[in-house]
């Protein structure tokens, strides 16, 4: 459904200096991706937000669409988590409506959202929105409406925009959740992991499944129209009995997206000092890799859409901030350790509180600038592109990556995929998505010319493709940039 | 007795000055510039022996000199010895500069050996019934194993005697027998000294039996010393000066000057040690090669006392350097003779080309270095020539050179000296001996690489012989059982056993080069908890029932891992090649067949399935950088992979068969 809806916006650049050749890009146009989502007041009476800018604008030059805010508070760490969290302790819901170091963070916050040059003029307004944690829903309403304030008058927000927010079983209640909905959060995230009390408990979470039950209820009663169930697969002692189960019930909360994540063992977490990946409690390789592909089964065949790699959903919800970071389309970032990709330039904030309360007074100060324009490699460009792409269905764009990149790249890039083609890792598509044959690309393959004109996508398998992404990702690496 | 065929061997070799009247030399006369110099001598003889602006050579005639090396079993002290002289003829000083004096290369002194010849002059006054004597003492440091032992004896070849040390509390070990017989076949006077007598396990009373049975040393001309506290070190010069005789040169005639060893300065360009053992040699004269009839000008002639200390000439005798605008030290072929030009002398017996016992193929680990390495080879070999180099490529591993060694310890050495004093990375092939075949065309080949091995079904393999070593082994007698079974299980022939004394067994076997080619000497060790002495000399060649083995990977055979081995051990080689690669080479998106074969036949099989999952699940909060860092890093782990068809082989897929037998 994604090729039909794109209309891709020819942009051609000139390159600028010498040694890092600019390039020219060609990008979907984002608000075109979804058109199933209403227009808006504001694109009605501006037309298109995007042509104000130039025609020749690559797509990361672009005012960013999307902001997205980190809100690091917990109650307690995860075993899996080495994001940049803050663990608030036993604090009851009440008492953290005044806790001084969410309040001070939230001042930070919005001191760094008003201290941000744009370098746009004028600047389009946000279409989507990400409160993403830690545990966003830990933050009082109130102080939610202050960032989505500050943001508003700064960037502005689009009237349908999509304002995401992650939320954890039992930091939330009806009232909580309806506060936050009038504020605009129109797309809860919620992080169930898994519907198995032990499981949760091995994993640290702060909640059980009673709390998982009560927050799906919530989710229904107050009408969430838009939400997304979140899942890990390959905790340990998972059987498959219990990740069958976890599915199951996750089709029966008919939630409109599911996001499966396969666990990583990062190296400064409790489960780093316990664990090594593939090795008991954790499941093997193969059976990881099983619970991969039984969650894409079991969901394709409830209806859900394999958009990316972890990613599911009912047609037209797909997670649109999300989406962004997989056509390289620019987007701010907010706060503690956040990533943001702006001009070209990605740029991640510090990690420890200090330093990013330090950082925010820089960039106070003046002495801080991310508008500023970066000369962008071509080939980390390409590189970007390549990974981003591949991880979702639609897959690279073959005709705009060659006008990009140049034919050469593009073709040895078929090249070194013809024998994952054959082994069904990767898929070639024509302009109109139907799948090359091993015998029509056997053909192909002897003429640069026809290959260029014939091949329209490129795409990692579900889930065989998917599941070795890595692989056949550092493989196009070896390619671009040898 | 049984060092026979060693001492047929050796004489081939070696260079043996024989001269009947060495110490009743006299003075010759003719060359108008020599008188003038023994007349500059007469009129100042003041002149003191350190002197740092002149160093008069005229004040020592043949019978005032005294050539001489130090030969030991690793780590018995030869090196620290060698500085305990030194510092006491003042020739260096005491408590300065770097311990192991003439061990000038980083690997010499990791690892306790001698690679290179090094030579010093000392100056010593010789106090002797109450007449004070100088004497010009050169002492010759030679390498300590038998993969230089041609080194050794052409270094010996300039010497008179030799100092034979021996750890007081370990004994006589097989170097020790290696090197004694070198001396002794050379004609050398040989001064046991038993060092480390402050051990307190020393048990010097045992050693001196051994050398009295082992060598027939009569136990009063033992010297008993401990380099480290500089015990009875004070009798060792004068027993060179009273035992040793004085070189036998003749001064009347025409120049024979000895070439013992070269380097390369960058400076100076190419340096040669010499001996002078007729005649003289003056800066500016015109010098010759017996062996390349090359000629060149004397641009720089002098002792090393200890560094280069020009003086303008050498005299009869007289050990020290030369510089003469050679450009590489290929020019300077060791035991090669040097005479002046356009004189007429016999060549001093001595040179022979160095023969190759050991290959290997070396390649640049990442193989775009290519350049590097071959200048890295070029750049070594200027001051090692005794390796051989040629070109060859490999699919596996790109292009790379196929190189000959003497011996297992000067491959290690040459791999050494690559990574420390060059920096490069490489990776080796399997080491293989030189094989003969004959084939049924009738034709006879030596080969050196298992890829040389002919293809060609039709032509078939008639015949075949390896080479083998005589290896000698020393050890407490309680490990007698696991040795024989190790040296049997490596196809050896026991030739001989004996005890050295109540608690050493001395043992011989003929063993097959390639069985030792590769860990024998380490499984030695581990299996006598480090107490097995080893050494070995080349043998003949025997017939031998071998075979190539290749190693396939989904197929497709990998030239750089084919491998020449004996025909009854083929079938356990293989296996244990296959389970090594099955062990280091990471699943990859396909599975992999891994195969040992001989021809068509396979002899072991493994497979690596194929990888499961590798997926990043996460890329959270639009964090792509991390992400993109891990697949750069894992590109560029693929980048340092051989790839042979489709399959990526780690390079420490490599290095492990290299320990495999």
């Amino acid at each position: 459904m994604l090729k039909s809806t794109i209309a891709p916006m020819l942009l051609t650049l000139h390159s600028k200096t010498k040694s890092n050749t600019i390039l020219p890009l060609k990008t979907p146009v984002f608000c075109t991706l979804l058109p199933q989502s209403p227009p808006t007041v504001r694109r009605n009476a501006s037309t298109n937000p995007l042509t104000i800018e130039t025609p020749e604008t690559p797509s990361y030059k672009l005012p960013p669409a999307s902001a997205y805010i980190h809100l690091p508070f917990c109650r307690k760490r995860c075993h899996y988590c080495d994001f940049p969290i803050v663990a608030l302790g036993s604090t009851s819901p009440e008492t953290a409506d005044d806790d001084p170091r969410i309040l001070n963070y939230i001042n930070t916050l919005i001191r760094e959202i008003e201290a941000t040059k744009t370098h746009f003029d004028p600047h389009p307004p946000l279409q989507t929105v990400f409160f993403g944690g830690g545990t966003p829903s830990l933050v009082p309403p109130r102080l939610v409406a202050k960032v989505l304030d500050t943001l508003r008058s700064r960037f502005g927000i689009c009237l349908d925009a999509e304002i995401s927010m992650e939320m954890d079983p039992g930091t939330f209640d009806d009232r909580k959740l309806k506060d936050l909905m009038g504020l605009g959060v129109n797309r809860v995230s919620l992080g169930v992991q898994a519907f198995q009390e032990e499981l949760l408990k091995a994993c640290g979470r702060a909640h059980g499944v009673k709390e998982v039950h009560e927050a799906i209820e919530i989710i229904g009663s107050c009408g969430v129209g838009n939400w997304s169930m979140d899942l890990i697969s390959s905790l340990p002692n998972q059987t498959q009995e219990m990740w069958e189960e976890s599915l199951r019930l996750t089709v029966e909360a008919q939630p409109n997206h599911v996001s499966v994540y396969d666990l990583q063992i990062e190296k400064d977490t409790k489960f780093g000092s316990l664990y090594t990946p593939g090795e008991f409690p954790l499941p093997s390789d193969t059976q990881s890799a099983k619970f991969y592909r039984m969650a894409s089964r079991t969901l394709g065949e409830a209806n859900y859409n394999h958009y990316e790699v972890s990613s599911y959903s009912k047609s037209s919800f797909e997670c649109k901030h999300n989406y962004t970071y997989w056509i390289n389309k620019p987007f701010y970032a907010f706060g503690l350790g956040s990533a943001s990709y702006i001009n070209g330039t990605r740029y991640s904030r510090p990690k420890k509180l200090k330093d990013y309360t330090n950082y925010v007074k820089n960039l106070e100060d003046g002495l801080v600038d991310l508008g500023e324009e970066d000369d962008v490699d071509e080939g980390e460009m390409a590189m970007d592109i390549v990974m981003l792409s591949f991880r979702t269905s639609k897959g690279l764009e073959f005709k705009s990556f060659v006008e990009d990149f140049g034919s050469e790249v593009a073709v040895e890039l078929c090249k070194v995929y013809e024998p994952y083609m054959k082994s069904g890792h990767v898929l070639f598509l024509d302009d109109q998505r139907r799948e090359i044959t091993e015998d029509e690309f056997s053909s192909l393959v002897l003429d640069d010319e026809r290959l260029e004109n014939e091949i329209g996508f490129i795409r990692l398998s579900d889930p065989d493709g998917f599941l070795l992404s890595n692989e056949l990702i550092s493989l196009a690496f070896g390619v671009i940039d040898p | 007795m049984p060092y026979l065929t060693k001492a047929i061997h050796l004489a081939n070799r070696i260079y043996r000055l024989h001269h009947p009247n060495h110490h009743h030399y006299r003075l010759g006369l003719g060359l108008p510039y020599y008188s003038a110099l023994i007349h500059h001598n007469f009129c100042s003889n003041s002149r003191k022996k350190d002197d740092n602006n002149a160093i008069d050579l005229s004040q020592y005639p043949t019978d005032k000199i005294r050539n001489f090396s130090i030969i030991a079993h690793v780590d018995h002290g030869k090196s620290t010895i060698a500085d305990r002289l030194l510092e006491l003829t003042g020739t260096i000083k005491k408590g300065h500069g770097v311990a192991q004096y003439l061990d000038k290369l980083q690997v010499e002194r990791e690892r306790g050996i001698t690679v290179k010849a090094q030579t010093a002059t000392m100056f010593y006054d010789y106090n002797n019934k109450e007449s004070n004597t100088n004497y010009l003492l050169n002492l010759i440091d030679t390498p300590g194993h038998v993969d230089f032992s041609y080194e050794v004896s052409r270094s010996l070849a300039a010497c008179q005697g030799a100092l034979l040390v021996v750890d007081a509390a370990q004994g006589v070990q097989a170097q020790t027998v290696a090197n004694f017989y070198l001396a002794f076949e050379s004609n050398l006077t040989i001064i046991p000294v038993i060092n480390k007598i402050d051990q307190p396990t020393a048990d010097p009373d045992r050693v001196k039996e051994q050398l009295k049975s082992m060598f027939d040393l009569d136990p009063s001309d033992v010297l008993l010393t401990s380099a480290k506290t500089g015990q009875g070190l004070e009798h060792v010069l004068p027993a060179v000066i009273e035992r040793i005789p004085p070189p036998p040169g003749k001064r009347d005639s025409n120049l024979r000057m000895f070439l013992l060893d070269s380097y390369y300065d960058e400076y100076k360009g190419v340096i040669c040690h010499v001996a002078i053992v007729d005649g003289c040699l003056r800066k500016g004269e015109k010098i010759s090669s017996v062996a390349t009839g090359q000629s060149y000008e004397v641009l720089d002639v002098g002792i090393m006392h200890p560094e280069l200390r020009s003086t303008g000439y050498l005299l009869t005798g007289q050990v020290g350097y030369v510089v003469s605008g050679m450009r590489s030290t290929k020019e300077a072929r060791v035991g090669d003779t040097l005479f002046h030009t356009r004189t007429t002398v016999e060549p001093l017996p001595g040179f022979k080309p160095a023969k190759h016992m050991v290959f290997s193929g070396l390649y640049p680990a990442d193989g775009s270095d290519f350049e590097a390495l071959s200048h890295a080879i070029e750049r070594l070999t200027c001051n090692d020539a005794s390796v051989s180099v040629a070109r060859e490529s490999s699919t596996a591993l790109g292009l790379g050179f196929r190189c000959g060694f003497l011996g297992l310890l000067h491959m290690d050495v040459f791999h050494q000296r690559l990574e420390q004093e060059h920096g490069t990375h490489i990776i080796s092939t399997v080491p293989t001996v030189p094989y003969i075949f004959e084939y049924s065309d009738g034709s006879k080949v030596e080969v050196q690489n298992p890829g040389a091995f002919t293809s060609d079904p039709k032509i078939r393999v008639v015949a075949s012989w390896e080479p083998t070593v005589l290896a000698t082994i020393i050890i407490p007698s309680e490990y007698v059982g696991v040795v024989i079974n190790l040296c049997s299980e490596r196809r050896g022939e026991q030739l001989e056993y004996s005890f050295i004394d109540s608690q050493r067994a001395f043992m011989k076997y003929r063993l097959p080069l390639r069985e030792i080619v590769v860990d024998f000497y380490n499984e030695l060790k581990s299996i006598t908890s480090g107490y097995a002495s080893f050494d070995y000399e080349d043998s003949e060649y025997v017939a031998s029932d071998v075979v190539k083995l290749d190693i396939l990977l989904n197929g497709q055979p990998v030239d750089a891992m084919a491998t020449i081995v004996h025909k009854l051990k083929a079938q356990r080689v293989g296996r244990e090649l296959v389970d090594k690669l099955k062990k280091f080479i990471d699943r990859q998106m396909f599975e992999i067949t891994i195969q040992a074969a001989i021809g068509s036949k396979v002899i072991a099989r493994e497979t690596i399935s194929a990888m499961r999952k590798n997926v990043l699940a996460k890329c959270y909060g639009g964090d792509v950088t991390r992400k993109k860092k891990l697949l750069e890093k894992q590109k560029e782990g693929k980048k340092r992979m051989k790839r042979v068809g489709s399959v990526d082989i780690p390079q420490e897929a490599f290095h492990a068969i290299l320990k495999v037998s």
